[in-house]
């Protein structure tokens, strides 16, 4: 007993005095981080500009005492010839390392996304630390840099609002894509799609929008806006769709989950549709060695807004709403192939994809200059609209007045 | 016979002698002379009882009176004077429980336990007369184990009490009960108590074993003989369950285990007892099954509560921050800004500080409970945050924990709880979620290496076994209670057969 007893006093004081050896080796206080919600990326002279916003955790979270004293983050900014340099050099100027894990988006300059992003993106997708499910977003017309400037109401820290905004936009009103570093990747990795990023650009009077009065006014003096669908080949970017043509992207790769829109009534006046439910298939098919694309899209909408005199109590007219509703988004969906096709030359959809899957051989032969293929083919839309409910009221009061 | 009349010399003056000899003349010994009338002659007596220890009022009206008032005893009664004992002990003392002693020592031995012990003048033996009737403390209600529904009477501190108090619960003649005396000096009597038939009885042997090698001098409670029986000494956690509830204990013989009984304290010992056993509250069995089902969810989850809520923040603030949600991260970091300790200090000055003042608690004069109480609330509660030293968080941390750790219905197992609570902080501080998992291989692994009298501690969930499962988590319908646990009840595996549907066809 007394040698098991040693034996066991010996384990426990070999293992205790083992134990501080480590020296809590890799350990960092939650006081020590510098949370950086934003990553903004431009090129300047050939060397890449980093700015980071880092968020300042008393004035975001604190009930009490010192809030409101300080903006709720703060912009560190250098420059390297790489990324990961830059992001080591901020401690120049700032007192803590900065920590990407909680990254929410990363803001891409025009320029620097037309030279071509795959290198700026290798440390994002390489370095540990960052989780890769941070939004891309591209800057319209403007730096990175002027984007993480602007500070924004409603949410303190501006990184949040653009990443929510972008979350809800794409929920319920459509032309808006969300993609992430991996998404992204994804496309750029398989040669049967481009990919695309979100665009995002300021307007309004941004020397006001870097104050704190910009978020002291009713009406801030700059805001943040989504804008439209950053289009690329490979890694470089070519071109902006329209708000339209990226509805009708979502249309066509089947990512619209609710939205709104509106057809013209026989006799003048407007009615807005939500769509609740939409679902398209992209077909690929090659028939007597001819390549032919096809989109199915079946919709599912709901009468939202009526501003002319309609009997809805008709089956007749609900119909033609129909029809007209169809019309509408076959409208959309073909402007942006339009663009796809003529403008960019460029498949961004996944048709090829789509072929791959479903003809393989084919697309082996046709995979060398797919984009070329993909801008002559022939495109086939059809889009079949059910209008399920007229909300609350039959027809609109007006109607019920005048007879 | 010659031996003992050589170790008790027959003259009553010796007799006496010698009694005050063995008790070194201690005041306490009452010493009461006497003379039994017979029909030609008297013979002197002497009653011999300590203070305090013995009914006065049965002595007069069960020894003396009938002793003295007695018409004159005639021969024939009894027949020869060396059996003038028998006839004393058959059909003079109106008391129950007479023996004979042969060695003064062992009379001596029995006036401790509160005997009378009465002696003749020209007689070697005596006879040893219980007559306990010390004052003592009533039945109360349990003071650790409480219920809402459930008996309401808890064990004293008087052995013969609470084996009584068993008894009256288990009304059945296979109960048996085994006296044993431990401690050298203290002679604690130790009772253990198994149901014939449904126990195993080489665990009663075993236990009777082990507590024939216990050799000290003192039993003062039941951890003494706890200590010296455990299957293994070095674990922090309890491998013998122990109780106040007499309930609790039938129960257990019940199940098929036994009972300890000791002497002088309303703590009973039960073994073999199970890890999972201590998750049981005598509760759980007298409220519905499915309330008692979700209770017993509830305390595994204050178990995993108590022991690694410190850890996990502490790891999780230090190495793995990534985890936090953005806006928990942006409170806590914000909460942290300003505070000069690592995580792991705070935690630990935190913990301290509640585990002083619970003691303190525990161990204060209860005129200045409320002083501490609230100093104690303000200084933790309060003035530590609002100093910047500590942050709100690690409060409601370290309070979650300390809450949790009491739902856990055997103090002993909430004990071995917060050590190792220590344990996990430890290495949560120093590997981080890396650490924590290794500790929670090293106290499983651990807990599947220890055996309770020979049963494995983790069973029915180590071994595991499907029918005990209706007793771990969840507490299934008493119909549906129809085995006894398999670890202990093989001889008498059933304790219902046929239990009809009560719906209507």
């Amino acid at each position: 007993m007394t040698i098991r007893a040693n034996r066991c006093i010996l384990l426990v004081m070999t293992v205790a005095l083992l134990w501080p050896l480590t020296g809590c080796w890799d350990r960092r206080e939650l006081n020590e981080l510098a949370i950086s919600v934003a990553l903004g990326i431009d090129k300047v002279d050939d060397k890449y500009q980093v700015t980071v916003q880092v968020v300042q955790p008393a004035e975001v979270a604190s009930q009490k005492g010192g809030a409101g004293n300080y903006a709720p983050v703060v912009m560190y900014q250098t420059t390297g010839i790489t990324i990961f340099e830059a992001i080591r050099k901020m401690t120049i100027t700032s007192p803590r390392k900065i920590y990407a894990s909680h990254l929410r988006i990363v803001v891409i300059g025009e320029q620097l996304a037309r030279e071509g992003i795959g290198n700026a993106l290798d440390l994002l997708s390489r370095d540990y630390e960052l989780r890769t499910d941070f939004f891309l977003l591209v800057a319209k017309g403007i730096k990175a840099e002027k984007v993480l400037k602007i500070l924004v109401p409603l949410e303190k820290i501006p990184a949040n609002k653009i990443y929510n905004s972008i979350r809800t936009s794409e929920k319920v009103w459509a032309p808006v894509t969300a993609v992430t570093l991996d998404d992204f990747i994804m496309d750029y990795e398989s040669k049967g799609k481009n990919p695309v990023i979100n665009g995002i650009r300021v307007t309004g009077n941004a020397e006001i929008g870097i104050k704190k009065e910009n978020v002291e006014m009713i009406q801030p003096a700059a805001r943040i806006k989504n804008s439209g669908i950053a289009v690329f080949r490979k890694d470089q970017m070519i071109g902006w769709l329209t708000e339209d043509q990226s509805k009708g992207y979502n249309y066509v790769i089947n990512t619209i989950k609710s939205t709104v829109g509106h057809i013209q009534c026989p006799d003048g006046g407007y009615v807005a549709l939500e769509v609740v439910r939409s679902k398209s298939k992209m077909k690929a098919a090659v028939q007597n060695g001819n390549l032919r694309l096809a989109v199915d899209i079946h919709v599912e909408e709901n009468l939202g807004e009526v501003q002319c005199q309609l009997d809805l109590t008709k089956v007749s007219v609900i119909q033609e709403l129909e029809r007209k509703a169809e019309l509408r988004v076959k409208d959309l969906v073909e402007q942006t192939m339009d663009s796809a096709q003529k403008k960019f030359r460029c498949d961004f959809f996944g048709f090829g994809n789509a072929l791959h899957r479903s003809n393989p051989k084919a697309w082996k032969k046709l995979q060398p200059d797919w984009d070329e293929h993909f801008a002559e083919a022939p495109v086939s839309v059809t889009v079949k609209v059910n209008i399920k409910r007229t909300g609350t009221i039959g027809n609109s009061f007006m109607l019920d007045r005048e007879e | 016979m010659t031996d003992i009349s050589s170790k008790m010399s027959a003259s009553l003056e010796t007799h006496i002698e010698r009694m005050k000899q063995l008790t070194f003349w201690s005041e306490d010994l009452i010493v009461r002379k006497t003379r039994i009338w017979l029909e030609d002659r008297s013979i002197k007596a002497v009653l011999f009882y300590f203070d305090g220890l013995c009914d006065e009022k049965l002595i007069y009206s069960s020894i003396l009176e009938p002793l003295m008032n007695r018409p004159v005893l005639r021969e024939e009664d009894g027949g020869e004077a060396p059996d003038l004992l028998d006839l004393l002990l058959e059909s003079v003392l109106t008391v129950g429980d007479i023996h004979k002693f042969g060695s003064l020592e062992s009379g001596l031995q029995s006036l401790m336990s509160g005997n009378v012990a009465v002696m003749l003048d020209g007689f070697a033996q005596g006879l040893s007369i219980s007559m306990a009737g010390w004052e003592q403390r009533a039945i109360t209600e349990p003071t650790n184990q409480t219920v809402i529904r459930g008996p309401k009477e808890a064990f004293t501190e008087n052995i013969h009490v609470n084996a009584a108090m068993v008894r009256k619960i288990v009304k059945y003649p296979g109960l048996v009960l085994k006296n044993h005396t431990v401690g050298r000096v203290t002679h604690t009597n130790v009772s253990v108590m198994y149901i014939q038939g449904i126990a195993d009885e080489s665990v009663y042997e075993e236990v009777a074993r082990r507590l024939g090698t216990i050799d000290t001098d003192a039993i003062l409670e039941s951890s003494y003989i706890e200590e010296f029986i455990q299957d293994e000494a070095y674990t922090i956690f309890p491998t013998i369950q122990n109780t106040e509830r007499p309930d609790s204990v039938a129960a257990a013989l019940l199940e098929g285990r036994v009972a300890i009984l000791i002497d002088g304290t309303p703590h009973v010992l039960i073994v073999p007892a199970l890890f999972v056993q201590f998750f049981q509250a005598a509760e759980d069995y007298y409220h519905r099954a499915d309330i008692s089902t979700l209770i017993r969810g509830l305390r595994y989850f204050g178990l995993f509560i108590a022991t690694l809520v410190p850890a996990l923040y502490i790891a999780i603030t230090t190495y793995h921050q990534e985890m936090i949600p953005t806006q928990l991260l942006m409170s806590l970091s914000a909460q942290r800004e300003g505070v000069p300790f690592p995580a792991f200090v705070e935690a630990m000055i935190m913990e301290a500080t509640y585990e002083i003042l619970r003691e303190a608690g525990v161990r204060m004069p209860r005129a200045v409970g409320q002083a501490v109480s609230i100093v104690g609330t303000l200084v933790i509660g309060q003035a530590a945050v609002e100093a910047g030293i500590i942050s709100a968080s690690m409060i409601i941390v370290v309070s979650i924990t300390a809450i949790a750790s009491y739902v856990i219905p055997e103090f002993d197992m909430s004990i071995a709880v917060r050590i190792s609570r220590f344990f996990f902080m430890g290495l949560a501080a120093a590997f981080g979620m890396f650490g924590i998992f290794i500790g929670i291989n090293v106290i499983l692994l651990h807990l599947s290496s220890l055996r309770s009298f020979g049963v494995p501690y983790m069973s029915p969930v180590g071994p595991f076994n499907f029918s005990d499962q209706k007793d771990v988590i969840l507490r299934v319908s008493q119909r549906s209670m129809k085995s006894r646990p398999s670890m202990f009840g093989k001889l008498n595996p059933f304790r219902q057969r046929h239990s009809r549907s009560t719906k209507r066809p």
